[in-house]
């Protein structure tokens, strides 16, 4: 059961990849994208991350995402085409992300997986809590330090985006 | 080692890694290729979610919370990086229509 689950999210995450990188319209590329992230939420699901499973759709597919489709919908459809590219581009970066894929490959033949640590129990793996735990005890210095980047980020948004007076 | 047992079943770990691997190429394929800025901003985001399906492997396989806490200050990161990187691109795009990355190769505008 949970072999099937898996290879329907892999092939939904697979599909959504290609339309992103495929698809002339940037509207449908973003949704695309919102596809391989609702597979890759359930693959989290799979593999016992709850939370993150949560964060994914809530944050990334339903915030992120819902930027994205603001700033196109802002902009509306692409007028014109694109002309310019280098005449050999398309095969040269097909080269180069087959030789990243067998890159990739290689390495994951040569992985040595090392023994899980003891003294963590699946039943409270993943839950609310244990991310709790760790965020606020071991991990509260990055914790700190993300909220400050946030701040930031939004602050440099909303001056990037303030009315420019020119009569000034 | 690398098996997983999920839902009763064994799975390979070494699958989500490939998958992994395999949606982070594709996402390159769409930095390099792509010429509306746009779609290189969101190519990008496609790549920052393989890692985070990285991540969440090794989490579970090595059966250590860190992988998780890891994800989630990656989406965090992503989505400041997301919010400026569009602030930006809106704010050259008031000024000028623009389609094709190579267009913004000077600073100037």
């Amino acid at each position: 059961m949970a072999i099937v689950i898996f290879f329907i999210a892999a092939a939904m995450a697979v599909a959504g990849a290609v339309g992103v990188v495929s698809f002339r319209e940037p509207i449908r590329s973003v949704l695309s994208l919102v596809v391989v992230m609702l597979a890759l939420s359930i693959l989290f699901l799979l593999l016992s991350a709850q939370f993150v499973f949560v964060v994914q759709i809530i944050v990334y597919a339903g915030a992120v995402m819902v930027l994205f489709l603001f700033v196109i919908a802002l902009f509306g459809p692409t007028r014109r085409l694109a002309k310019t590219q280098l005449r050999f581009q398309s095969w040269l970066s097909a080269l180069f992300v087959l030789a990243l894929l067998g890159l990739i490959y290689s390495m994951l033949q040569g992985i040595q997986y090392r023994q899980p640590d003891k003294g963590t129990d699946l039943s409270a793996f993943g839950t609310v809590q244990s991310i709790a735990v760790g965020l606020f005890t071991t991990y509260l210095y990055p914790f700190e330090l993300t909220s400050i980047l946030l701040l930031v980020a939004a602050i440099g948004a909303i001056y990037l985006s303030r009315k420019k007076i020119d009569d000034l | 080692m690398s098996t997983l047992e999920i839902g009763g079943s064994q799975l390979d770990a070494a699958w989500f890694l490939l998958l992994g691997g395999v949606l982070f190429a594709i996402g390159t394929v769409g930095v390099l290729v792509r010429r509306n800025p746009l779609v290189i901003l969101i190519s990008i985001e496609l790549m920052l979610n393989a890692v985070n399906l990285t991540l969440i492997v090794f989490s579970r396989q090595l059966q250590n919370m860190e992988g998780q806490l890891f994800a989630l200050m990656s989406m965090t990161v992503a989505a400041a990086e997301a919010v400026v990187g569009l602030a930006i691109l809106v704010d050259i795009f008031h000024v000028r229509d623009v389609e094709d990355i190579d267009e913004l190769s000077e600073m100037k505008g």
